[in-house]
Parts: C-alpha cells; sequence; structure tokens
C-alpha cells in the first residue's frame, strides 16, 4: 500500500511537470508557426498536427490524474442531506463507475492503436497510431488511480490531492 | 430505445456523482453496446473531439487568462474603472461590471475572469462596505459576458460543432459584441440601483491626472483584445494562432512591461491552465461521442418533431429552446452542453427564422445563465470559494440579476437586429 501510493505520487508530480512542458512546448509550436509565415515566409506544414498530438498526449494523461487529483467536475447534489456512509457510497460508486470507464478506454482504445499502427501522420511521418497511444495509456492510469482510491476508502482513509 | 439507454443512463450516472466527463463516456459506451456498434468507434469519435485544430485555442486562452490573473492586470483594470465611476453613490458596483467586462474581453473565459476580477474585487469591495453577497453575485454575473465578448472560446467551439452551418469565427465575434456591450449596462445599471437601495457608500474621484495614470497602467493589458480581435479579424491569424499569440503577448508584457510575473507564477499558471485544460477537453471528448450517438439515433429530427406538435409558431419556438437550454444549462458545464446541444436546437431555430449567427450568442447568453446557477454553475462556485460564503447566500440575493440577464436574453433572442447588425456593417 505504501509502494501503491508512493508510485501514484510520483506519477501525479511526474505528469503535472511534463503537461506543463507540453503545454509551453504547444505555444512555441505555434508561435512559431506564426513568426515563419511572417517573417520568414514559410509556413512550417509538421507544426498543427505536432501540436495537436502533444494536446492529446498531455491533456489525456492529465485527465488520468485527474482522477487521483479528484478535480474533474461532478454533479454534486444533496451531499449535505445525506448522512457519512451514504456519502461514502455513493463516492464509492463513482469510483467504479470511473474504473469501468478507464478500463473500456485501456481495452478499447488499445484496440484502436493497433488498428491504425501501419498508417503514418502524412507531415509528421509518425505512425497514427502513436496520437491514439495516450488513449490506453490514461485508461490503464485511470484503472490504476481509481483502484487507489477504493482501497483507501476500504481503509477509511483518503488519497491526499497533491496539484493546488 | 437506444436513446433512451443513452440519456436515462447519463442522468443515472452523473446522480451517482460520477464525473461528468466519466458519465458522457460511459452512457456512450452502453449505447454502442446496445446498438451493436464497436465500442472503437466511440473512442476515435473522442479522440476526434480532442484532436480538432480550432479547439487548440481553448488551452491556450484558459492559460492566457490565467498569466493574466497573475500578471495584476486585473488590478490595473479595476483601478481604470473605479477613477471613471468611483465617486458615486454605490459606484463600486458598476464599476466591478465595467472592469469585469475589459478582462472578459481580453481573456474570452468567464471562468478566468471571475477568478481574476473576483480575488480584486471581492476583498475590495468588502473594505468599502459592500457585502459579500452583493459583490459575488455582480462579478459573477458580469464574468459570463465572458462567453458573450470576443475572444469567447466557447463561441470558437460553437464555431467548431456547428459544422453545416458553417458560421466563422470573426463573424461570431462581431455578432458578440453588442449584445455583450448591452448586457454588461443592464447588469451595470441593476447593480447600481441595488447598490443604492442597500445604502452603500461613494468612493473618491482620484482627479485627472490620477484617471490618466491608471488609463496608461491598463493600456498595454487591454492591448490583448486589440492583437486577438484585430489578428482575427483581419485575417492575420487563425483564432487558434491568435491564442497562443495572447499567452506570448501576455507573459511579454507581464515579465517585460509591468514585471509583475515571477518564473514561480508562470509556472504555476502553465500547471493550472494543464488541470483546467485536462477536465474541460476530456468532457469535449466524451461530450463528442455522446452527441454523435444523439445525431445517429436521429435525436434531432424527433425533437423537432415533438416541439413542432406543441406549436409552429416561431415565437413559442424559440421560447422552448430558451427554457430547455436554461434547464440543461443548470445541469451541466458549458463546453459539453454546446457541443451536445447545437446540432439539435440549430436546426430548429433556423426553421423558426433565425441566422446560425444569432442562434450561437442566444446559446452564449443561455448557458452564460447556467454559469451561475447551480447545481453545476462553475462560475458561480468560484466567485463563492473566493469570498468564502455559501452559495445558498449569495442565490438568494442573486435575482435582480437574474432578471438583468433574461430581460437580454429575451433582447438577443427576439430583436435579430443586436446580433446581426454590426456583422452587417462591418462585413
Amino acid at each position: 500500500m505504501i509502494f501503491l501510493a508512493f508510485i501514484s505520487r510520483m506519477i501525479s508530480r511526474i505528469t503535472l511537470m511534463l503537461a506543463g512542458v507540453g503545454l509551453l512546448m504547444m505555444t512555441g509550436i505555434i508561435g512559431w508557426q506564426v513568426f515563419a509565415r511572417y517573417v520568414l515566409n514559410a509556413s512550417p506544414a509538421w507544426a498543427e498536427q505536432a501540436a495537436l498530438v502533444l494536446l492529446i498526449w498531455y491533456v489525456m494523461i492529465a485527465a488520468a490524474v485527474g482522477v487521483r487529483e479528484g478535480f474533474h467536475i461532478a454533479l454534486e447534489l444533496g451531499e449535505d442531506a445525506l448522512s457519512e456512509r451514504g456519502n461514502r457510497a455513493l463516492r464509492i460508486s463513482a469510483m467504479l463507475v470511473t474504473l469501468a470507464f478507464g478500463a473500456a478506454m485501456g481495452v478499447w482504445g488499445g484496440e484502436l492503436v493497433a488498428k491504425v499502427w501501419s498508417h503514418d501522420i502524412p507531415t509528421l511521418g509518425l505512425s497514427r497510431g502513436f496520437a491514439y497511444l495516450p488513449l490506453p495509456i490514461s485508461g490503464w492510469l485511470i484503472v490504476f488511480f481509481a483502484c487507489e482510491h477504493l482501497l483507501a476508502e476500504s481503509r477509511h482513509t483518503r488519497v491526499e490531492p497533491l496539484w493546488r | 430505445m437506444a436513446l433512451t439507454v443513452l440519456i436515462v443512463s447519463l442522468f443515472v450516472l452523473m446522480a451517482l456523482r460520477a464525473p461528468v466527463a466519466v458519465a458522457l463516456g460511459v452512457s456512450s459506451l452502453l449505447t454502442f453496446l446496445v446498438m451493436d456498434v464497436p465500442p472503437v468507434v466511440a473512442f476515435q469519435q473522442m479522440s476526434a473531439g480532442i484532436s480538432t485544430f480550432s479547439l487548440m485555442a481553448i488551452p491556450f486562452f484558459i492559460f492566457a487568462g490565467d498569466l493574466m490573473a497573475r500578471a495584476g492586470i486585473a488590478e490595473r483594470l479595476v483601478r481604470l474603472a473605479s477613477a471613471c465611476l468611483g465617486n458615486v453613490r454605490g459606484g463600486l458596483g458598476p464599476v466591478n461590471v465595467g472592469a469585469t467586462m475589459m478582462f472578459c474581453s481580453i481573456s474570452g473565459s468567464a471562468v478566468a475572469s471571475v477568478s481574476a476580477m473576483g480575488s480584486t474585487l471581492i476583498p475590495m469591495m468588502r473594505r468599502e462596505g459592500y457585502d459579500a453577497d452583493y459583490a459575488v453575485n455582480v462579478t459573477t454575473c458580469a464574468a459570463i459576458l465572458g462567453v458573450l465578448l470576443p475572444p469567447s472560446h466557447n463561441l470558437i467551439l460553437y464555431a467548431a460543432v456547428s459544422g453545416g452551418a458553417s458560421v466563422s469565427v470573426s463573424e461570431l465575434f462581431l455578432a458578440g459584441i453588442v449584445p455583450g456591450v448591452m448586457t454588461g449596462i443592464i447588469l451595470a445599471i441593476t447593480a447600481w440601483i441595488v447598490a443604492v437601495r442597500r445604502g452603500y457608500p461613494r468612493g473618491v474621484f482620484p482627479g485627472w491626472k490620477g484617471f490618466g495614470r491608471s488609463a496608461v497602467a491598463a493600456i498595454p493589458g487591454l492591448f490583448t483584445a486589440v492583437i486577438i480581435f484585430g489578428g482575427v479579424l483581419g485575417g492575420v491569424f487563425t483564432p487558434t494562432e491568435s491564442s497562443a499569440v495572447a499567452v506570448i503577448y501576455t507573459a511579454l508584457i507581464a515579465f517585460v512591461v509591468y514585471r509583475s510575473l515571477g518564473l514561480r507564477d508562470f509556472v504555476k499558471a502553465a500547471q493550472n491552465a494543464v488541470k483546467t485544460t485536462a477536465m474541460i477537453m476530456l468532457i469535449i471528448g466524451t461530450a463528442a461521442a455522446f452527441g454523435w450517438l444523439l445525431a445517429l439515433n436521429e435525436a434531432p429530427a424527433r425533437l423537432a418533431e415533438g416541439m413542432a406538435w406543441v406549436s409552429d409558431n416561431p415565437i413559442v419556438t424559440l421560447l422552448m429552446i430558451n427554457v430547455i437550454l436554461l434547464v440543461l444549462g443548470t445541469f451541466m458545464d458549458m463546453a459539453p452542453l454546446v457541443i451536445i446541444t447545437t446540432p439539435i436546437f440549430l436546426p430548429i431555430a433556423m426553421n423558426a427564422g433565425m441566422s446560425p449567427v444569432q442562434f450561437g450568442i442566444v446559446m452564449m447568453l443561455n448557458q452564460g445563465i447556467g454559469l451561475v446557477t447551480p447545481p453545476v454553475g462553475t462560475v458561480q462556485f468560484v466567485g463563492c470559494a473566493i469570498a468564502g460564503i455559501k452559495i445558498e447566500d449569495v442565490m438568494k440575493t442573486i435575482w435582480p440579476f437574474y432578471g438583468a440577464l433574461v430581460l437580454a436574453l429575451m433582447a438577443v433572442t427576439y430583436i435579430p437586429a443586436v446580433t446581426l447588425w454590426l456583422p452587417s456593417v462591418a462585413g
């Protein structure tokens, strides 16, 4: 359990850092595209696709960590009206639904990657599968983080968020 | 049958407090299974929904908005606005609306506006003797102008999903200005009347010199609006490019001109943008799959039939659309609603004689009202969190502001010229 929590914290911290870098790189790439068009008179063909691939990578991985950090918005109707037991039951049910979503994305997202792996993104010379790869990765990460939350619930503790 | 599974499971999952993005995804997956369509398609739709070049503007505008907030641009706008109107009795109310409107027109986001302006204005108003509930309601209601005024990223989202109607972002940007300013004026008058009735104090005029100084200080920040709006309208760059340029320009003035931003703040802003973006883009992705299923099951046509059965009077039809959207808006966040409901209601509205540009603006203002209404009222929640008061307490006194917003909504819905005049003159 302690090891698991350690891994989870590591993933969360590293993702926060890398995703930030991803956003800055995206800004740089699109900024460069404008600069190149007006100053160098040559619009780089790869820029849009590269920025899009970066976007889906950092969004999907950060969204998975969002399950750990609990930053995804949910309806919070009647939180005060329910007893602590009722609230706990709802927390667990929501986490189970999230886990199922993660597993589905892991399996079918993986299938998607396998299907398109032989196709290339023309302007980048990269496999199209590379653009879908964050889906299964994110899916299995969601499963991992959901399990961490469920384990913590079973011990009547909570997972402490790290992103503030 | 499939449609029933899709909609019922969505509501059940949301009631179980599954995150909105997950609820949209799982209800779509269940429907794929019921319809015997390979679920791989769901993830293909999801990925396509996220990897849209025009939507890349969303992370950039969120990032730019966060940078503006940390760089102290908000305070400079407040100083400028209060130099104009601060010495009127209850003047901080309209000042708040004006300053928040200015921030909206450079950040394009209601949430960024409420967090930036709220953290400056709400403590300031309380120090001057204004009540917390009033301070919150004025700021949050003014902040929803961020979805109307350019460079609203929700308008960019609307342009992306309105598909067949082919609405251009620059046309929408132009169309949003008059309704945005009009709503701002109605809100400012409302805020002023409420302030006077509550007997709030007057401030002091800083003198023309002070006014000049605060204007000069605010100009570099306000120039962002010129860059984005002028750039997009003049065809210098695409909306997405303009948003990346806004990030670079904001970072530049914050580091070089204002010298108000440390490297630490910059990193924090990037990380905060990552978090918000991941949350919104995941919802956009799963909402894309959900919307695809709605279209596949001919939900738009069925709803149109149902509404035609109730009445075929365009005035009633438009009223029904507004009421349905307002109700949905209280339960759902804005981005998924724009994605899901645009393909459904746009054809109906066009049938009732409304242009797609006008419908876009109606939708923005309508769902903007949802942003300040619980159970899912993101902007109102942020405002309350800043002021440290309960949502129940602010909702008791929000009614005059709702009245102002609904009045503006009716004007935008039934007077086409409010939206269409400026694009027709400038276009």
